[in-house]
């Protein structure tokens, strides 16, 4: 055999050493084209490891439901307090700052951590998320102005957080809510307040100014999310889309509530939403009442969740189990999402979705404790 | 110049492919399963060893390719100056280094992929470890039989024991 392979190559025309060449230059070539093929996956998957990791150790540190059903049988705000006290995520905002204080600050410090170890592709709407801290600090602000607060309890109620953190806290002493305003021209936010300021001035109510600034953060979530060219970003995209059509709707529903028309609710409205278009928001805004409002969502994911609750709405008349049927909506639908892609972004959305809903369920908590014979059963229905 | 045998010459490159591409999945895999770790590890110190054993998974891919590799510099005369390799075992030789290496590549992959995500399952639940290892050891399989088949051609195709 060993001749006729000989007999092969010199027939070939090659030499030993040019076969050994040829067999070299085939094995690099094979070679090459396994590692280009086989690196792709390898190299989408990399910059989520270690977040990955990160975020599913604190998610495993979130409250299961034993323990929320712990601290909903304490008997006072205080022992909340101190049940939290107990659990070291809580702990040191907790020896800093009054509970609902420390409740937003680990709030924006969530934002933070995700924003931080996010892999480049994806940090962009994490960013925007982290600076809702600012936006709340001046919602603060302003409403602190308006109903006449001092300086020092108007510094109580700024959340030591966010970008603008230092400088919120010196305009506590602002004489007005139109100085507030201007003192923050050259900040990102100058433009959307100075829109609408005129309607602050003729109205005098900071209602305006407030829905601009929500108007102005949902906005840039949604454009902060470019063409989703992967799964990671279409996972993000419906993510951060989700919640802009869940404000938008949340907008709508109360507003139809107070009897607005259309021409009262589009100026707050982000227009551009995710599965809600343009012309759909005009439908719902121009729908005389809450309940066409419901029917006109038909054929889109948040008909189900709505219809659901109209029994309850009709009963109650109040919108409020709309707007906890979309927190829970999002809620489900963050959770699948996360499902979507465990080597991806899916820990990083399933983990910002739980924690959020674990804050926004302990200030119900909260919130129920302080009212005297509050019944434990009516806080577990409140709660996500 | 040393005079090589053209069989042991392509028993050298057999060698190259069966340690090249099983430390090449053995590598990628292992920095997978690392960085999962480290991110785990810079949450909760007590993973530390956990970790460590999910990232020292993918390690066996290159064992066996580095395995693979000795024994084919040694029976092809390069290692220990014995006989040279016929030409035809010398072909043989790159079938052996190309059945661990591109298995050994694949397995590696897949197990630094599984780990990682093992790891995170421990680090969210501690009760995830034992289905996490064996989630984890699943991909090893391919290895073994990129081994097996390795291991029998070269006892088969006249490397090994001189068939």
């Amino acid at each position: 055999m060993a001749d006729g392979i000989a007999t092969l190559i010199s027939s070939l025309g090659l030499t030993q050493e040019t076969f050994l060449v040829f067999c070299v230059i085939a094995i690099l070539v094979v070679g090459a084209v396994v590692v280009i093929i086989t690196s792709r996956p390898i190299l989408d998957i990399y910059p989520y490891l270690n977040p990955s990791a990160r975020v599913r150790a604190r998610k495993g540190r979130l409250f299961d439901e034993k323990q929320i059903s712990e601290i909903v049988e304490t008997n006072n705000v205080e022992e909340v307090e101190n049940y939290l006290k107990g659990i070291p995520e809580y702990a040191d905002v907790l020896d800093e700052y009054p509970l609902d204080k420390a409740l937003d600050v680990e709030r924006a410090n969530t934002y933070d951590f995700v924003a931080s170890l996010a892999p480049k592709d994806i940090k962009a709407p994490f960013a925007v998320m982290s600076k809702k801290a600012d936006i709340d600090n001046i919602k603060s602000l302003l409403t602190a102005k308006e109903v006449g607060l001092s300086p020092e309890e108007t510094k109580e109620l700024l959340i030591p957080c966010g970008s603008l953190y230092e400088d919120l806290n010196s305009l506590a002493d602002a004489g007005t809510v139109t100085d507030i305003v201007t003192s923050l021209d050259g900040t990102e936010y100058a433009a959307a307040l100075e829109d609408a300021l005129p309607q602050y001035e003729s109205t005098n109510m900071i209602l305006p100014l407030e829905s601009a600034l929500d108007k102005y953060y949902l906005g840039k979530l949604l454009r902060s999310t470019d063409v989703p060219s992967d799964e990671n970003k279409q996972i993000l995209y419906s993510y951060v889309g989700t919640q802009v059509d869940v404000a938008n709707l949340k907008l709508i529903i109360r507003a139809k509530e107070d009897g607005l028309d259309y021409e009262a609710i589009s100026p707050y409205i982000l227009e551009e939403g995710y599965q809600l278009r343009e012309w759909k928001l005009k439908d719902l805004m121009e729908s005389p009442d809450v309940t066409n409002v419901v029917s006109g969502l038909e054929g889109t994911k948040y008909a189900e969740a709505l219809t659901d609750v109209m029994p309850v709405y009709n009963e109650t008349g109040s919108v409020a189990v709309f707007e906890k049927a979309l927190d829970v909506y999002t809620s489900e639908y963050s959770k699948s999402l996360a499902s979507k892609k465990p080597l991806g972004i899916g820990p990083i959305i399933g983990y910002l979705s739980q924690k959020e809903n674990e804050i926004k369920n302990l200030k119900i908590i909260a919130r129920a404790k302080r009212e005297a014979d509050f019944p434990n059963s009516k806080i577990m229905e409140m709660l996500i | 110049m040393v005079e090589i045998a053209l069989g042991t010459a392509l028993a050298a490159i057999g060698a190259g492919v069966a340690i090249g591409f099983a430390g090449l999945g053995s590598g990628l895999g292992q920095g997978m399963a690392a960085a999962g770790s480290v991110g785990a590890v810079a949450e909760d110190n007590d993973m530390f060893a956990r970790g460590i054993i999910f990232s020292a998974l993918p390690e066996t891919q290159a064992i066996y390719g580095f395995l693979i590799a000795i024994l084919l510099l040694v029976f092809s005369g390069l290692l220990g100056g014995g006989q040279g390799l016929p030409t035809e075992a010398g072909i043989v030789a790159i079938g052996v280094g190309a059945s661990i290496g591109f298995a050994g590549l694949g397995s590696g992959m897949g197990q630094g992929m599984a780990a990682a995500s093992s790891v995170g399952a421990i680090v969210e639940d501690n009760d995830m470890f034992a289905r996490g290892i064996i989630f984890s050891a699943l991909p090893e399989t391919q290895a073994i039989y990129g081994f097996l088949i390795a291991i029998l051609l070269m006892v088969f195709g006249g490397i090994l024991g001189g068939a």
